[in-house]
């Protein structure tokens, strides 16, 4: 159990008081100094993490250009979660994810999380449910975003923006 | 019998017979002519629909006035799963290509559903979570590219760094 208490943290608060015991069987406090990688790009699916303190710095490999900065991201953020889309999906994480100060945390271990849905555990699918929403609002907002680029680069009407829109629109994932 | 629709559908592969019944129940018939829109797109849409015949076209109004095909889906399928994890508005219209007949599921049914701790519903959420998880990582990459490119291209253009900020602001990793 390993001392968690997710009552403490805000994230868990949908879950009710046995949900988040139920959680806390799974759950792990850990903690990373500065430099130390939560989440690695191209490795694994992520588990999930909490931040409860610290701040950590969000970087993408970007072909030409090297690793960009996508996003610090706190503690008090209302986005102080990261390795959500790993818990459900497959595929390869897309960001690393460092620690910039020393950064406390709660991890959902994903391997420990999949049992739980396996087992059919309540606390996991209300957990899924929640991370589906996050995504689907994510996604919402993100769609918005292209139409946005794309309408911009067509309003400017620049040739050399042409591929650009091309891509963003003929690529569209629904 | 009517959990007879949900065969062969991704979104409900892990239901035990009991629980395709239980989410069966629900269901109720519903058919478009070609032409009608069974989502509209930034619509607040109320029903899942299980298409069992025809197809459908997806899209999405990129630009003001210009609707863009996005996608032909044939049935079986899914449309609208999407309003059942948030109710945001539909990202896009789906419109019958040839005479569809479908079951819905309506959204606040299915909704009471996941209240009472339903567990065909919860693993119903799970899978679309899945789906979402996977679409995301597509959308990553394809907004990956286009940044990749708009860097490549002219890299002290400052009105570009605009474009790729907002592409990658709502980033999910």
């Amino acid at each position: 159990m390993d001392g968690i208490e997710p009552r403490n943290v805000g994230f868990f608060e949908f879950l009710s008081d046995e949900e988040q015991a139920e959680l806390a069987e799974v759950a792990e406090r850990v903690v990373f100094e500065p430099g130390e990688v939560l989440i690695e790009e191209g490795g694994e699916p992520a588990s999930l993490f909490v931040l409860t303190s610290g701040q950590v710095e969000v970087n993408k490999r970007v072909p030409g250009s090297g690793k960009r900065l996508l996003a610090v991201l706190e503690a008090t953020d209302g986005r102080a979660v990261v390795g959500e889309r790993g818990l459900l999906d497959d595929s390869e994480a897309s960001a690393t994810v460092r620690a910039k100060g020393r950064v406390e945390a709660v991890k959902v271990p994903r391997e420990r999380f999949r049992a739980m849905i396996h087992e059919g555990r309540p606390a996991a699918y209300k957990l899924a449910y929640r991370i589906a929403r996050i995504l689907a609002e994510r996604l919402a907002r993100l769609d918005e975003e292209v139409v946005g680029v794309t309408r911009e680069i067509e309003r400017r009407g620049e040739t050399d923006l042409d591929a650009f829109r091309d891509k963003l629109v003929t690529e569209w994932t629904i | 019998m009517q959990e007879a629709y949900l065969e062969g559908l991704s979104l409900f592969e892990d239901l035990t017979y009991e629980e395709k019944a239980e989410l069966g129940a629900l269901l109720e018939p519903a058919s478009f002519g070609i032409g009608e829109d069974i989502l509209e797109e930034d619509g607040l849409e109320g029903y899942l629909y299980v298409l069992t015949s025809g197809a459908v076209e997806v899209y999405k109004e990129v630009f003001p006035g210009r609707r863009q095909l996005l996608a032909t889906i044939e049935a079986p399928a899914v449309v609208g799963e999407m309003g059942l994890v948030t109710r945001c508005p539909a990202v896009a219209t789906v419109t019958a290509k040839e005479p569809v007949e479908a079951q819905r599921l309506p959204y606040e049914a299915f909704l009471k559903k996941l209240d009472a701790g339903s567990e065909a519903a919860y693993k119903v959420v799970y899978e679309i979570g899945r789906t979402l998880a996977e679409r995301m990582a597509r959308t990553d990459e394809r907004v990956a590219s286009v940044v990749a490119q708009l860097e490549d291209t002219e890299p002290d253009r400052r009105d570009f760094d605009v474009f790729r900020d907002k592409l990658i602001r709502e980033w999910s990793f």
